[in-house]
This record gives C-alpha cells, structure tokens and sequence, in this order.
C-alpha cells in the first residue's frame, strides 16, 4: 500500500480529512497529515482533552510540524504490520524518511504518554523546520511555558508535555528549530506527556529501544492474525485501526478517534465519536473471533457486560471507554474543521431509546457462547432481564440506530433487531446460558413483531423494507437487520437488497437513508453501508457483483488504508476518523465474499 | 479491649461490609464488587473468582481489623464513633490510593492507565475514587467502610 503523490494542499490551513494517518498506543491516538503536521492528539486518553488539535482549529488548536522547507513529493506507508508510520520526502536536493510512533509501554521508567518521531537522510540533504504548539484543553487551558535541564515544558494543572530534540537543531526557546539530513543521518524529536506525575526525559538509548519493541509488539500482534480470505492486506490493516480503537486498559472499542470532523464541510453535523458504541458490539466480536483475537473478544465481551449492569435491564446507546454515562454534550469555542462548527464534546444522543441495541447485545452474547466461552450467572440473569425488557417493549417508537434528533418512529431496523434479540435470547436459554423460563413468552414476542413487520414495514409498491412503519422511504440500516438474521433465505430480503442497491447507491456508495433525520444539511455516503450491502450480495448469492463492489471500496481507502465515516461526492473524507464501523464492516464483507465464493 | 473482640468485630464488619456493598449492586449504585475483583487477580474463571474473593475478603477483613487494634491499642482507646473514623479514613484511601492505584498495578487482569496496546487485560480499572463502578462508589464504599470501622471499634472496646 504505498503510493507516491504530490505534497498535500491545505484549504485555509487545514489539510484534506483524506490526508491523515493515525498512530496510538491503545491509550490514546494521533492523526499525522501528509505534510507531517500532527494536527491531533487529545492525553493522556482518547477521550481526554487535547494538546493538538489544529484538525479543529488552526488557529488555537496547536500541532507538532515537521516538514522540509523545499517543495517535495510524499510517499507514505506504515511500516508492515505496524501501527508505526513512514512518511518519505522527496525534494530536489534529496530524500529523507520520518518514522512516527506513539510508543508503547514495557519495562522501567517511561513517561506517562511518548510520541517519537525520527529523521532519517536516504540521499542527498533535505533542510526541514519544526515546531511544537502545544495547546492543551483544546486550546483553552491556562499554560506556563518553562524549561528543565534546558529542555522546554509547558504544562497546565495536572497535565504536562516536554520536548527532547536530538541533532534536531532546536532553537534557543527549544519549541521549534532547523537541521539538515545527509545520507544516514539520524535526528529525533520527541514529545514526552505527563498527566498526574512529574515529566519523564529518557535518553537516547532508552528512545531507541522502545521504539525498536513498539514495532516489534505491533509486528507480533499482527502475526497472530488468523484470517486468511481475500483482501487479506486490507483486512489486517482494517484490524490494526480497530487495534486503535481498542481501548486497552478497559477493552473497550471507541467509534472513532477525533470529534466534530464534519459530515459536511462548513456544516453542523459534526460529533464526537470518542465512546463505545452498544451499536457496533456484534460486529466488533465477531471481527475479533474472525481475526483470531480471543483475548481481545473476552476483554470486550466482560467490558460490556460489566459497564451496562448499573442501567440493566435498560441500555445506553454508548458508554465512556471506563464504563460511564457520556458527560452532557456541549460545544467548544474552536473554528471547527474549515468552519464546520460547532464543535461538540459529549454526545446528547447517549440517552436516546435504540431498541437495536439490544439485538445487537443479544447478538454478541450468542457469538460469545458460539466460540466455547462460558456465560456465567451473573451474565445470565442479566441477559434474560435485557430479553424481559425487549418483549415488554419492542412496541415503543424509537430514535433507530442513525439517532435521528427528530421524533422517534417505528423504525423497522430496530423491530427486526428486536426480533434477533429474542431469538438469540431464545436459543441461549436452549442451551442453559440463559434462564428457560420466559423462552416461550421471548418467541411469542418475536413471531409477533416478525408479524408487524411483516405487514406495516414492507413496502409492495418499493419491493422493500422501509425505513419505519407505515413509510415509503429507504434505509441502508435494515441491511443490518438482514445480515443478523432476520428473515433468512425470505425473498423480501433479495428484493430489499436489490431497491438498496438501485436507490441508495452512487456508483459503489450507499447512503443511509431518504427523508428527514432533526438536523439541517446533507451528509456523504455511509463506507459502514456501502461494506454491509457487499455483504449482504454475497449473502444473496450475487457473489461476483459483491466481489467487484468490494475491489472498488477497497481503493477508497486513503493511501495508508483507512477510512473515514463517509465519502463526499468527489471522493473526500467526510466524517471522524478512523472510524471503526468501516473498518469492521469492511472486515465483515470481506469474510462474507470470502465464504461465499467457497 | 481485647485482640478477640477485634477480630470479632473484623468478622462481622466484614459481613455488613460485604451485605451493604452486594445491596447496592442491587439496587444498581454501583458495579463494586470487592470479592471479585480480588478473586480475579487469583481465576480467571467468573465463578471460582468469586468463591476465592469472598475468602480472601474475609481474611483482608480480619487483617485490617488486627491494624485498627494495633492503633486503638497504641492510643489506649477505642469505640463506636472512633471506628467509623478509622473506617471513614480507611473508605477513603481505599477509594482513592489502594484499589484505584495499587490494585491495577498488581492485579494481573486489571488494566492501568499505563496498560498499551500489546495488552489486553480483562477488567476496566477502577478509576478515581472508583467512579469508572458507577458515580454513587465511592459514597457507598465510604458508608460501608464506617459500618465497618464502627463495628471493629465497638466490639474492640466492649471486649476484655
């Protein structure tokens, strides 16, 4: 996946959504552009305010630079199997290589967060400038600006950051400086983070070292991937992004790593996606089992069922990556992305009723149990009372999963999720996972909303489930419905499938949906839905078509393999990146075009 | 005041201890569950966890009621009201020291906040004064540390 391409032009100072990679240590991550501006880094977690963030605001949101002074060309990889990235310059004097990498923790002292990134000259010189702006608390804290050992720190209550430049030609306040490379020289610049506990200055061995394991434990982690279908470099370049959104010290999976990147640029459809989302749980461990991630699975599945026991048997639509209630959505003083304000912080859609969710629970407790692990008691007994719930309730209207801030409907998606949940309830309790008692009231409950939305969410006339009960418009979502089960082998299915791929679509781009969601403007088309309908294809037996729809999506990625939400009409980034539901969708539809060409 | 009549109280403090914190799971305060995330540092099978935990609960239990007798003995004085001191002290460096910093740090399914991406351990940690559990945590491990501390302190001073 390496792609040589002309430098990168910033509209008003901000750099395409496309042009961004993105590094982490499963703490935290950083989004690198290709002008090798590092526009993105909220510490000392993900969900934590920012340090960088001129991916907001270019004026106040602060960034780490580092780029040659020349006009140059690009070339960018991450290094194979690594979440280390490689950006090479070329410029008419010569060729130099920066290796990016938020390093991971292992033995003696460390500091709390560590970016690295280090030059190398490949041939004949190039002349680079840095600098480091750091703007903590999304470039609103109070920050003191000083020195230790000669080395500059700025800090603001219990949070702090440090620069250690190495032949980097540092300048006497030490925030930014010059050098050259020459063939074989080496040159480091390194951001050490510090939250609740004093900064930590390693040395240049100590950098070097860890930097030598952080590409080590990536390759290891890599290598023991088991997946071995087709578009496997995609595949296991969609597991290392997941990878980054795997929270490791809860084992949590956030949306997406950033805030507020527009679906619209200079529009207000902007959020932020640093929660897990109840939403993408059945994906999730399913793309972990398929991967071969066993350990992760658990992690996530205890997580889950951990975090939503004190709302039980009521669920969140999302959690923090500790277990809490997201704080209240509000909006911060910044520019947003090319104007696209305002930027939020929060998401007020965490206490919307999404009766989907609950499928998707059940759905994921059933994989669970599928891969030989055992549902204990406790996880049971909550279970069956998220199952009671689903019976007693599925009649009630909903926000569905898009979260529309308009009025909640009868959307069929979350009927037919409805439905899953309590079939999976239903067969858990067959084989003593869950309790027995209500097995047959939870099948009563799901023939009799198979029966509703059999009768008000079809539409003849479309040839097509539709969005909600009693409606004529279109939703991508009910291929979700489709893919976990509901209405197996139906013709209804081929049909919905077939006006989804005629209506929805822009070539190989599906949107969500037709009609009105509570929020002004428009939005890109959804990658998540664009992956779901190849899967559902090949679900269908129209393996072929499948299979070229998934070539296509393959080559939107960007040039280091990821994804953004959604992709605008000239083929933009649109959206939070790197956005997990594409990655896992795109895990998800490889697999199923995979099985069904077997 | 007798070493007995310490850990008698350290007996049945832990029972009220444990009763009051398993009701406010209940009663969904919080996620808390003391004998499990001991246990868990032992199994990590969910069931045999929780068997391990509650007996090492109870042997923590009497411990720390040996440590309430050492001071009440040092000081030459001991009761109701200054055990629930002792058990407020202790309710708070629990919530903010030992299970929020030391547990993860040595608990070997227990993520920290220094936990990387190479791992993948089992349990969220329990955050600042526990909250990571549910907001009410700490309120509810605090009251159920008085109770505690009350009962060692009473039984400490009735005994002998």
């Amino acid at each position: 996946m390496r792609r040589t391409e002309p430098s990168a032009g910033r509209i008003d100072g901000y750099a395409p959504l496309r042009d961004y990679a993105a590094i982490g240590d499963g703490r935290t991550v950083a989004l690198v552009a290709r002008d090798g501006s590092i526009d993105w880094l909220p510490t000392p977690d993900l969900d934590s305010p920012t340090v960088f963030a001129a991916v907001l605001d270019g004026e106040r949101g602060g960034r780490f630079e580092l780029v040659p002074e020349a006009a140059y060309q690009v070339e960018r990889r991450y290094l194979p199997h690594t979440n280390v990235l490689e950006t090479t310059f070329h410029t008419a004097s010569g060729s130099a290589r920066v290796s990016d990498a938020l390093t991971l923790p292992g033995e003696g002292l460390e500091p709390f967060r560590e970016l690295q990134r280090r030059i190398e000259g490949l041939a004949g010189t190039v002349r680079f400038r840095w600098r480091v702006e750091p703007r903590l608390g999304y470039g609103g804290a109070r920050m003191r600006f000083g020195s230790r050992f000669g080395l500059p720190v700025a800090s603001s209550g219990a949070d702090a950051v440090g620069v250690i430049a190495i032949d980097a030609g540092a300048s006497a306040e030490g925030w930014s400086g010059a050098f050259e490379t020459a063939h074989g020289s080496s040159h480091l610049l390194v951001l050490s983070i510090a939250h609740q506990e004093p900064l930590v200055f390693p040395n240049r061995r100590e950098l070097d070292a860890r930097f030598e394991r952080t590409g080590e434990i990536w390759r290891r982690w890599t290598a023991g991937r088991t997946y071995d279908g087709p578009w496997r470099e995609a595949v296991l370049r969609s597991a290392l992004a997941l990878k980054l959104l795997v929270f490791a010290p809860s084992g949590a999976v956030v949306a997406a790593a950033t805030t507020s990147l527009p679906e619209t640029v200079g529009g207000e459809r902007n959020w932020d996606y640093r929660f897990s989302w109840i939403r993408d749980s059945a994906f999730t461990l399913e793309a972990f089992l398929r991967l071969g991630c066993p350990a992760e699975a658990r992690a996530y599945f205890w997580w889950l069922m951990h975090t939503t026991q004190l709302d039980a048997p009521r669920l969140r639509v999302m959690y923090t990556f500790g277990g809490r209630r997201p704080a209240p959505e509000r909006e911060l003083p910044l520019n947003g992305y090319r104007g696209s304000r305002p930027v939020r912080i929060g998401n007020a859609a965490a206490d919307q009723l999404q009766l989907d969710t609950y499928g998707e629970l059940m759905q994921t407790a059933w994989l669970y149990a599928e891969a030989g692990n055992v549902i204990d008691p406790d996880m049971s007994r909550r279970l069956g009372e998220f199952a009671d719930f689903v019976a007693g309730n599925w009649r009630t209207a909903d926000s569905g999963i898009w979260e529309v801030r308009s009025e909640p409907r009868q959307f069929t998606q979350s009927k037919m999720m409805c439905a899953v949940a309590l079939d999976k309830a239903a067969q858990l309790a067959e084989r003593d996972s869950l309790p027995r008692r209500h097995r047959d009231h939870w099948l009563r409950e799901a023939a009799a909303i198979r029966d509703f939305v059999e009768t008000r969410c079809y539409s003849e006339e479309r040839r097509s489930y539709v969005r909600f009960a009693d409606g004529e418009e279109l939703d991508a979502g009910v291929l979700l419905g489709l893919l976990h089960g509901y209405g197996d082998a139906s013709p209804r299915l081929n049909s919905t499938v077939e006006a989804i791929a005629n209506e929805l679509t822009d070539g190989v781009l599906v949107h969500r949906y037709t009609g009105d969601d509570g929020v002004p403007g428009s939005e890109g088309a959804f990658l998540a839905c664009s992956f779901w309908l190849v899967e559902a294809l090949a679900r269908v037996g129209r393996v072929d078509e499948a299979a070229d729809r998934m070539d296509e999506l393959i080559g939107l990625s960007n040039d280091v393999g990821l994804y953004s939400e959604e992709i605008g009409p000239t083929g933009e980034f649109l959206g939070n990146l790197p956005q997990g539901l594409s990655h896992l969708a795109l895990i998800s539809a490889a697999a199923a075009v995979g099985e069904a060409s077997a | 005041m007798t070493i007995g009549g310490a850990l008698a109280g350290g007996l049945i403090g832990t029972l009220v201890l444990t009763s009051v914190m398993r009701a406010a799971n209940e009663l969904k305060l919080t996620r808390m569950d003391l004998p499990f995330l001991l246990g868990t540092a032992v199994s990590g099978n969910r069931v045999r966890a929780k068997a391990i935990g509650y007996m090492l609960h109870f042997c923590f239990g009497l411990a720390f009621a040996l440590g309430y007798y050492a001071v009440f003995t040092a000081i030459g004085t001991a009761g109701w009201a200054l055990g629930a001191l002792f058990g407020l002290l202790h309710g708070v460096f629990a919530s903010t020291a030992l299970v929020n910093v030391l547990l993860p740090l040595v608990h070997p399914r227990m993520g920290s906040s220094m936990t990387g991406a190479g791992d993948a351990p089992l349990l969220e940690p329990p955050g600042f004064m526990l909250r990571n559990y549910g907001v009410q945590t700490p309120l509810v491990a605090i009251a159920a540390h008085v109770a505690y501390g009350s009962i060692v302190g009473g039984l400490s001073a009735l005994s002998g």
